[in-house]
């Protein structure tokens, strides 16, 4: 199993982190432009849109309890490599601290030494970052809002 | 070195701004006071030079030495506990931060790691890492820090 962790703090309500995880008015601001789609229901589909349209990461909504948790399976569609390691597990959950809200990201794969969770680490930080600065000051962080060219 | 037991934290965040604001804030007292619990820093952070991490009322949280300092890029910290016996009693620790521009950010990876299996300390410090720079992205971007994390962690 390999598992990442990341927290942050976020001067937002839970229910305004909650929205900006998950509604593409304010993803494709900061997260390199992409696009959810889901019912948000436990049970349905996810999927993970590039700019262009391309279908870039496929999931399903395992557990959902706005504004306080989301889990989801998720398997990346853009990379044969990634793909072939199979789902990754990702959860969010927030909690409601005075003003500010603390997210913890978590990301679990079943695979030992997993490349999803060693790339994705990677990107979480930025992602993350981008979220926060966009709640609080009504800007992201251009160059993570922006879809990676020759992508 | 690779046979070494070991504990680390490494966190990484972007902050939108410019690599020597923020090593402003991680070295300068009155930037430290408002994000980092109200603690400040007593340093001159010069290679060689004594470090410590001091509480509001002057009780010493931790302390150490610089190891390593080339603004605004890199600090390297020596990290000892001294408010409590078994973080002490773990021994030194190793505080490394990173400072890198990238494209209109600065990328922070603080590494905090010490040569001991399952440390206590790092499990402390790995709680108030995210609050501290949390609340130092705040008060660079927005110009406040965190006040409900900060309060919290003081009661």
């Amino acid at each position: 199993m390999t598992r990442f962790v990341y927290v942050t703090y976020i001067r937002a309500t839970p229910d305004a982190v909650f929205d900006a995880l998950t509604r593409p008015e304010f993803t494709t601001r900061y997260w390199a432009g992409t696009t959810q789609t889901s019912e948000w229901k436990a049970g349905a589909a996810l999927g993970v849109h590039t700019p262009d349209g391309r279908l870039w990461d496929s999931g399903e909504v395992l557990e959902i309890d706005r504004p306080r948790k989301l889990v989801m399976r998720w398997l990346n569609e853009g990379f044969a490599e990634m793909k072939a390691e199979g789902p990754t597990v990702i959860a969010y959950e927030l909690e409601a601290q005075g003003s500010v809200t603390k997210l913890t990201l978590t990301q679990t794969s079943a695979v030992e030494n997993s490349k999803v969770i060693g790339a994705m680490s990677q990107g979480w930080p930025a992602v993350l970052a981008g979220l926060k600065s966009l709640l609080e000051t009504g800007e992201p962080i251009a160059e993570f809002a922006k879809w990676p060219e020759g992508l | 070195m690779t046979a070494m037991a070991s504990s680390a934290f490494v966190y990484v965040t972007y902050i939108r701004s410019n690599p020597e604001t923020v090593w402003q804030a991680l070295t300068t007292p009155e930037f430290q006071r408002r994000y980092w619990f109200g603690m400040h820093q007593e340093c001159d952070f010069r290679k060689g030079s004594p470090w410590k991490l001091v509480f509001e009322d002057g009780r010493v949280a931790d302390d150490g030495e610089v190891l390593e300092s080339d603004p605004p890029k890199r600090l390297v910290l020596r990290w000892r506990n001294r408010m409590r016996p078994e973080l002490t009693d773990e021994g030194d620790a190793r505080c490394e931060m990173t400072l890198a521009d990238e494209g209109g950010a600065t990328k922070l990876t603080i590494t905090h790691s010490i040569a001991l299996e399952h440390s206590k300390l790092i499990e402390a410090v790995s709680g108030g890492w995210p609050k501290i720079l949390s609340s130092l992205k705040s008060l660079i971007e927005t110009g406040e820090p965190m006040d409900s994390i900060y309060s919290r962690a003081k009661a």
